[in-house]
């Protein structure tokens, strides 16, 4: 009985950080844009979330203000840094991650600093119905990302990924897309990081760590680029090969800085052997 | 009078600090073309190998020389194990900061489980001293110095040696540097090698002056990439400078907010920077996207 309310806690968990790895890949992905934030929209998400449900807030729409909250952050953190070069971006983000988790951990009077939030209200007791309902979402998620993709936005997201002078040649305002595809997939990170402060019932300052990040980094290109259902494969596969660590006694303190380990090495490996990933149909930029 | 003088004199220390890790970090940029986030990762794995050297025996500086060298070599060991393996399938600058990111994460998780997670101090006899009533310690003095000594040394390498003129021919041009006969691989093991010896003695330094944890190199490499970012990151001078900036501008902003919003400060600085002016105060000018 233990094993499966253990299998359903990992499944609950693979569902929340799938529908992170779906979102990263719509500004990874599908616009080409070096995006090493999400951990931070996630944790935005997080904390909103958390903190409107714990002051009275309906939980729905706490998540639902967390999400908008998250996608307003990424339209301001795009902002400066879109217009530049993508390493820009790529700093931008890793460095607004990183002030995040500096801001949760000192502003004790919101957040009560590395002692974090405890007692979020639950969207359901029951770790089973909540498994239905974090699939629910995967799905509408998965689907509305799919049809993004599709529509004549998702298109010129894709040729600003290809090339993004020539979608300015074609009268395309590429920047008001990449900022808008940045905020979308903000929303979506901070829908994630609502259910996931809801589902744990507690949040603190480790969820814009590092762990994270390597994560949907890793299931993201192992899925491959571009491909929705490769992000779903590959957020899959990583939350599975680890798990045979708990079960071989290996120590619980070095399970976390293990997983990192691995998913680091099989990041580098796909990075050097197979950039492409499984389903993957674009290159990083 | 005086916390203003001993502010600008700590500014002074954090800056030098920031600028043992940007110097390396704009260098690797400019020649190699990616932002090489591992590289504070070298810093820390650095000083965790001197801690564990000086605990070991009684003679700890013994070893100050000779962990530049094995950082020089870790450097070199991560080029040519993962970096060229990726420029050899023809990857682009954001596959490498890409990997790069997984080399950070990959080395701190490896620094936890190996000296685990808890603060490490390494004892060395650090005397304080205090000059007209400002306080500063013997090491804080050296790593001044070290730093200064590196704007000098690296403009020196650069603008006056042949392996510097080989490095400006790569950064400016691989094909036609390559066509010219220099070897552009061989180039850039020397670029990480000098790196991260760099960054390898400044790791020593720090690791004195301040506790070991693991997160100390990604919190380092966050300060030296917004120190070159003021300053300029396509200019190794510029990014030295701007390290100098960031660290007395964050310590004179305790005046007005409590020490802990310090990484916000920079963080402020570096959005700036990127909003209105991305090339640094300077740095070459830069095309847009």
């Amino acid at each position: 009985m233990a094993f499966i309310n253990y299998v359903i806690h990992i499944l609950n968990l693979t569902g929340i950080f799938g529908i992170l790895t779906i979102s990263l890949n719509l500004s990874v992905g599908f616009t080409g844009l070096l995006n090493l934030g999400h951990v931070g929209f996630f944790g935005i998400g997080a904390y909103t979330t958390a903190l409107l449900a714990l002051n009275g807030v309906p939980l729905i729409l706490s998540l639902l203000i967390g999400s908008v909250v998250s996608f307003i952050s990424g339209i301001i953190l795009g902002l400066p840094t879109l217009r530049l070069k993508s390493d820009y971006l790529a700093l931008a983000t890793l460095g607004f991650s990183f002030i995040l988790s500096s801001l949760a951990k000192n502003w004790i009077g919101l957040t009560r600093g590395a002692l974090g939030l405890p007692g979020i209200p639950r969207l359901i007791h029951d770790n089973t119905l909540f498994l239905w309902i974090v699939f629910g979402i995967l799905i509408v998620v998965y689907l509305l990302v799919f049809l993004i993709t599709r529509s004549r936005f998702g298109k010129v997201c894709e040729a600003i990924r290809d090339d993004e002078l020539a979608a300015k040649i074609l009268g395309k305002n590429t920047f008001l897309h990449k900022i808008l595809i940045l905020g979308i997939s903000a929303f979506f990170a901070g829908l994630a990081g609502g259910l996931f402060a809801s589902y744990l019932s507690f949040v603190d300052p480790s969820i814009f760590g590092l762990g994270d990040l390597i994560l949907i980094f890793s299931a993201l290109i192992i899925g491959g680029l571009a491909s929705v259902k490769g992000s779903f494969l590959g957020i899959i596969i990583l939350m599975t090969i680890p798990e045979p660590l708990r079960f071989i006694g290996f120590p619980i303190y070095l399970i976390g800085p293990a997983r990192e380990i691995i998913f680091g090495i099989i990041l580098l490996l796909i990075l050097i052997h197979k950039p492409r990933g499984i389903f993957g149909r674009a290159d990083i930029s | 009078m005086s916390l203003l003088l001993q502010l600008l004199l700590n500014g002074l220390i954090a800056g030098s600090i920031y600028s043992l890790v940007s110097s390396g970090f704009s260098l690797i940029y400019q020649v190699n073309k990616f932002m090489n986030f591992a590289h504070g990762s070298v810093l820390a794995l650095s000083a965790y190998l001197f801690y564990s050297l000086s605990s070991m025996t009684e003679f700890a500086l013994f070893f100050l020389p000779i962990i530049p060298i094995i950082s020089g070599f870790i450097g070199l060991g991560l080029n040519r194990s993962i970096y060229r393996s990726l420029r050899k399938g023809k990857s682009t600058s954001g596959v490498l900061l890409i990997a790069s990111i997984a080399l950070m994460i990959l080395l701190n998780a490896l620094i936890q489980s190996i000296w685990g997670a808890a603060v490490r101090i390494i004892q060395v006899k650090n005397p304080i001293f205090e000059i007209l009533s400002l306080r500063i310690t013997l090491v804080q003095i050296c790593i001044i110095v070290f730093s200064i000594s590196i704007f000098f040394i690296l403009y020196f390498l650069m603008k006056k040696t042949k392996l510097g003129k080989a490095m400006r021919a790569v950064s400016d041009n691989k094909e036609v540097a390559q066509t010219i006969g220099i070897n552009s691989e061989k180039i850039y093991d020397y670029i990480f090698f000098i790196c991260s010896a760099i960054v390898g003695a400044g790791g020593v330094l720090i690791g004195i002056e301040q506790n070991l944890s693991p997160q100390m190199g990604i919190a380092l490499v966050i300060k030296g990439f917004t120190g070159a970012v003021i300053g300029g990151l396509s200019s190794i001078q510029g990014a030295i400078a701007g390290s100098f900036i960031l660290g007395i501008l964050e310590n004179l902003g305790i005046l007005w907010l409590p020490s802990g919003y310090k990484d916000a400060i920079s963080f402020i600085i570096l959005f700036l920077f990127l909003l209105i002016k991305p090339s640094g105060l300077f740095g070459k000018k830069m095309r847009e996207a």
